[in-house]
């Protein structure tokens, strides 16, 4: 046809690709909310992800003095260190391969109990096979210990074996691959029941009317249906065995693993560089296997996870084979259950192996000398947590939803945060937040003034006019003394609250403007507000209350007193919200000038991005952390909602942000449920991003199990996990209990979202 | 013109391995105030993107969309207030009808009482009053498509968009909702583009038919005129049924015509289009117009295949080696020729349609 000949003509060169992608944001900008939302994903997981580990992957490459040098990476392939750099390395693998495929087969057998053989008492086996995913890190390892180890219940007390040296131990592979198969199966039981689950029994039906035996049936048909999902448990279980750093600690006895190593080199030598370096070696293979599972398992997959069961079942008949898998899976839930008992009596006896009387003794210990590790792993889980799922459910609108250049680039590293090993994660943290380069200040707020400047102003002159000013008086700003500062930024919110008065966009901004511009004054009176609860505190008697009450100016102070870096970001975007689409020029400059030269001044004051040692790291760490579940949640859940229903709502007058908040997140609430639940959970268990994080004012219940461990203390450790498994298990009972009040049926939480 | 479309072309960009898609090509489109317009057309025939521009939630990629004077390319849809009936209906499942119907008002935050009145009265006229506070769960798919209709008319739009709306409907509540929706749209006098594959819901609602075919536009027309003048092969095939048959100009003197087909002459009325002589042409005959007798003059016959539907008989008949396709509807000559039968077949020859033999 002629005509479209014509059509064919526009050029699709590099340039007008580029003008296009310029022309695409141009229209995303045109709705600043959702431009902002976009623009915040993308700093918080460029700042958070991608610098960190771009920090660990180069940082193995240089020494202190910044000269490039291959020393460790050399270690490999010398006669010193390399047979042990190599042997670490093979040991490693090993352990991978066999946990993954001891907690691939245990899922399997639990996922085909449940839902083929009608295990009786259904329900106490799925939350039994959940529990693992609870527990803090280092939990099982001990439990095995105490019950396995040279001076265990059953190897000494049952059996009678008394330790000889040269004896065959817990300690070591076999019990290090036990420990991390009961760890990790939840995942690969969660993959493989959801796939089972949602196979046809048509299929199977099928072959069965072809003249097809069981065994047949289930070697050419159901398994083959399941290889994408056992392919799948078994590489996630891999990537998960390889970044363990708690079991490996504990239970590794003589061998060395990866991520062990790289804990010492931290903590023990001080050198970033051989962390770095050997975080390069560990990196490699999860990348590859992440990578592979993104874009190739997935994609081969017969069964899509995300529709609903198919009506019927198929049921086992067999009684052999039906009991058979079910007295595995209940031998394997009475070893769970055995494990957790001794978890909690062992923080009750007198001194573990040699006096088994109960005693509190040890829980007084804990609740005392605890309770600043206890209060403060609590305190930062839950503050980080509805950020992280209401983040991750933003992540995925912007993915499902919205087109935009870079949005693969946004889902992948969304989810890396929480595929690479912690200690890598941790590792970037410490070396990109302990003497942040001046740039990362500059690239973050060069980003954000831009945006204002296009958003806020009207052409180009007045965007010019609101860059400059509002950015030398910011700079000029920053070298004042920090005690004066807050009260001159809060003064200036005054003032901007004054213009926003004298033009017409309601009272809603001026009140607003004031409220911020109190919140940043009170940075100063942090003191004030806290010195009598510290005083309270001190006049009590030393034990729980007076600890507990301490701690709580701490937590208030992480309120009011945000990183003068971190706070930038929020109130640019706050800025913008104050400042957008008033008619009267003047106004508008003036008003723009005002709101951008705080953040700017607030960008450049003291150190920029100098988070070590705060509580706002271990926050950002923990965001990091959980953030792709809440993301899988929120996409999984977005795709089963017809996109049209937010269409409907935006040709009904309804713009991006309204929608979100009246339609789209009502119907993703289940999903945001989930991920709150999620998110908590590896908050409060997490050990590996952050215990470098860790500081004399902020601890973590993990750390202090650790040193607890390495001074003997195997009761308060004991202790310690107990408060955590009890704390996290009725996080999620209230919020469980929230939603079946919410939703009445409507469905309730799914925890598999955690895949 | 109240909405115009001019010359617009929607080109989906390269993605995911999927190459630079032409959905809509060079499509210009004029639509008066009060005129119900049916863009009709196979699935992928662009129809759906044109609306999707008209309604917002795509952009033109050239061209232009012109609605009371104002040009709104690039206006995001919550500016232009237009409202849409979905195929999905999409209606918001936490909400109930009331809400339902109320969201756009409360938008923009019109007062209570107001929005109360409003509601009603338009639940009174698509029927549904007393359902206000049923959940969309406890609605039948008529009620369910009543309801968003009703969200869509409270507005009261600039333009109604409608996006297959029937298409999710049992054939007898479709036939119910197609006169309902037209008798709305006639006492409200709303401006509406409606989106379908379905010929015959096309020209029981529409004032005028937009024929859309692989991203260009084939014919617009009113319904008559659509059927009885189609354009092109594509349109002729596409409403209604027709047989192609292929032939040559002996002469032409205006609207009349003398050619030959299956080696005879005809003379042919009524033509819109002017041919030059030896000209190789098609005839676009629908079933209806061919009529068969056991003899005497006219194309001589075999019948190849014969079913009685009731109503109508429906014959294939072969002449000179072509299967024509035939529709006897005549209750009168409602006798069964048995297949074998020879037959004469003579054509109605002012409706034939006359194209070129490349249309």
């Amino acid at each position: 046809m002629a005509k479209s000949e014509t059509m064919v003509n526009i050029p699709t060169s590099r340039f007008t690709g580029l003008l296009r992608r310029y022309r695409e944001f141009s229209l995303i900008a045109r709705d600043p909310v959702l431009f902002m939302s976009l623009l915040f994903s993308g700093i918080f997981i460029t700042v958070f992800v991608v610098v960190p580990l771009f920090r660990t992957i180069s940082g193995g490459f240089f020494n202190a003095e910044g000269a490039f040098d291959l020393t460790y990476f050399g270690r490999y392939f010398d006669d010193y260190f390399g047979p042990g750099m190599r042997r670490a390395f093979f040991d490693t693998m090993t352990m991978g391969l066999l946990a993954a495929t001891g907690g691939s087969l245990v899922g399997f057998i639990f996922a085909y109990a449940l839902v083929r053989c009608r295990i009786p008492g259904q329900k106490v086996i799925h939350w039994l096979a959940l529990l693992p995913t609870v527990s803090p890190p280092f939990a099982l390892s001990l439990a095995m210990i105490l019950l396995f180890g040279r001076n265990g219940v059953i190897t000494r007390r049952v059996l009678g074996i008394t330790y000889v040296q040269g004896m065959n131990d817990i300690y070591g592979m076999d019990g290090l691959v036990i420990v991390q198969t009961i760890t990790f199966f939840s995942v690969s039981y969660l993959i493989l029941r959801a796939m089972l689950e949602r196979l046809n029994p048509a299929m199977e039906e099928a072959a069965a009317s072809l003249g097809a035996s069981r065994f047949h049936i289930f070697f050419t048909i159901t398994l083959p249906l399941l290889i994408p999902g056992i392919a799948g448990s078994f590489l996630l279980l891999f990537v998960e065995s390889l970044a363990d750093l708690g079991n490996p600690l504990f239970i590794a006895g003589n061998r060395t693993v990866l991520s062990a190593q790289i804990f010492l080199a931290v903590i023990g030598e001080y050198d970033y560089q051989k962390a770095s370096a050997l975080s390069l070696v560990l990196i490699i293979p999860t990348l590859v296997i992440f990578l592979v599972q993104r874009y190739y398992v997935n994609r081969r997959a017969y069964i899509s996870v995300t529709g609903k069961p198919s009506g019927s079942q198929v049921v086992e008949k067999s009684p052999v084979i039906r009991w058979g898998f079910n007295i595995v899976a209940y031998l394997i839930c009475g070893f769970i259950i055995m494990l957790y008992a001794t978890i909690i009596y062992g923080s009750f006896s007198s001194a573990w192996g040699v006096d088994f009387t109960p005693t509190l003794r040890h829980w007084q210990m804990t609740v005392t000398r605890g309770v600043e590790a206890i209060l403060d792993t609590t305190f930062l889980s839950a503050l980080a947590t509805p950020f992280a799922a209401i983040l991750g459910m933003v992540v995925a609108w912007l993915v499902v939803r919205k087109n935009f250049s870079g949005k693969e680039v946004l889902d992948f590293t969304s989810n890396l945060g929480g595929a690479v090993p912690g200690t890598i994660l941790g590792i970037g943290f410490v070396m990109t937040f302990n003497k942040p380069s001046i740039a990362l200040a500059i690239g973050v707020y060069g980003l954000l003034a831009l945006f204002f400047a296009q958003v806020v102003g009207k052409n180009a002159r007045e965007r010019l006019i609101i860059l400059a000013l509002a950015t030398a008086a910011g700079v000029g700003l920053a070298q004042v003394p920090s005690i004066t500062i807050y009260t001159v930024i809060g003064l200036l919110y005054f003032v901007l609250a004054g213009i926003l008065a004298g033009t017409k966009q309601g009272r809603t901004r001026v009140i607003i403007a004031a409220v911020i511009g109190i919140y940043v004054m009170s940075n100063n009176w942090a003191g004030a507000i806290t010195a009598p609860i510290a005083t309270l505190s001190r006049s009590m008697e030393r034990g729980f209350w007076s600890n507990a009450i301490f701690q709580l100016s701490d937590h208030i102070k992480v309120l009011i007193q945000p990183p003068p870096s971190l706070l930038a970001i929020a109130l640019v975007f706050a800025g913008i919200l104050l400042t957008l689409g008033i008619r009267h020029r003047g106004l508008r400059v003036g008003s723009g000038v005002i709101a951008l030269l705080i953040p700017c001044t607030l960008s450049f004051m003291e150190v920029p991005f100098s988070l070590v040692g705060g509580a706002y790291i271990i926050l950002a760490a923990y965001m990091v952390r959980s953030l792709p579940a809440s993301v899988r949640a929120g996409v999984a859940s977005l795709q089963q909602i017809d996109p049209s229903i937010e269409e409907a709502s935006n040709i009904l007058g309804a713009d991006a942000q309204y929608t979100f908040r009246k339609v789209t997140l009502p119907l993703i609430l289940p999903a945001l449920l989930s991920g709150l639940i999620f998110s908590f959970t590896r908050h409060m268990t997490s050990l590996s991003a952050i215990i470098f994080l860790v500081s004399a004012r902020w601890r973590i219940v993990a750390a202090s199990i650790l040193s607890e461990w390495e001074q003997g203390g195997v009761s308060i450790a004991s202790a310690y996990s107990t408060v955590i498994i009890i704390l996290v298990l009725a996080a999620i009972g209230i919020l469980s209990l929230v939603t079946n009040r919410v939703f009445r049926g409507r469905g309730g939480v799914d925890l598999s979202i955690g895949l | 013109m109240y909405l115009s479309l001019k010359n617009i072309s929607k080109i989906f960009p390269p993605r995911g391995g999927v190459s630079e898609v032409t959905a809509v090509n060079e499509v210009s489109l004029e639509i008066e105030r009060g005129e119900l317009v049916t863009l009709l057309g196979p699935s992928g025939c662009g129809k759906t993107t044109t609306l999707r521009m008209i309604a917002g939630f795509e952009f033109p990629t050239t061209g232009q969309i012109i609605l009371d004077g104002v040009e709104i390319n690039e206006q995001p849809p919550h500016k232009r207030e237009m409202s849409m009936v979905f195929q999905s209906y999409a209606i918001f499942p936490h909400l109930n009808v009331n809400e339902n119907i109320a969201y756009g008002l409360n938008v923009r935050h019109l007062p209570r009482p107001e929005i109360t009145e409003r509601v009603n009265r338009v639940l009174d006229l698509v029927h549904l009053d007393g359902y206000g506070d049923r959940a969309p769960n406890q609605l039948s798919g008529g009620q369910q498509q009543r309801v968003a209709l009703a969200r869509a008319l409270v507005m009261e739009p600039k333009v109604l968009l409608m996006d297959e709306p029937l298409s999710n409907l049992d054939a007898k509540l479709r036939e119910e909702m197609r006169t309902e929706i037209r008798r709305i749209q006639k006492t409200l006098n709303i401006t509406s583009v409606y989106v379908t594959h379905d010929q015959i819901e096309a020209m029981t609602l529409s004032d005028k038919i937009v024929v859309m075919n692989e991203g260009i536009i084939e014919q617009i027309g009113t319904p008559t005129e659509i059927y009885q003048y189609p354009k092109s092969r594509f349109v002729a095939g596409f409403i209604g049924r027709a047989n192609f048959i292929g032939g040559k100009v002996l002469n032409q003197n205006h609207n009349q015509m003398t050619a030959e087909i299956f080696g005879q002459v005809i003379t042919l009325s009524g033509l819109q289009n002017t041919f030059s002589p030896g000209q190789r042409i098609t005839l676009i005959v629908r079933p209806e117009m061919i009529d068969i007798y056991k003899s005497g003059g006219g194309f001589p016959g075999i019948i190849r295949r014969a079913v009685y539907l009731g109503n109508v008989i429906e014959y294939e008949v072969e002449i000179g080696g072509e299967l024509v396709t035939a529709a006897e509807t005549d209750p009168t000559k409602m006798v069964l020729y048995p297949e074998g039968e020879t037959v004469t077949v003579n054509f109605s020859e002012t409706t034939i349609q006359v194209l070129p033999a490349n249309g």
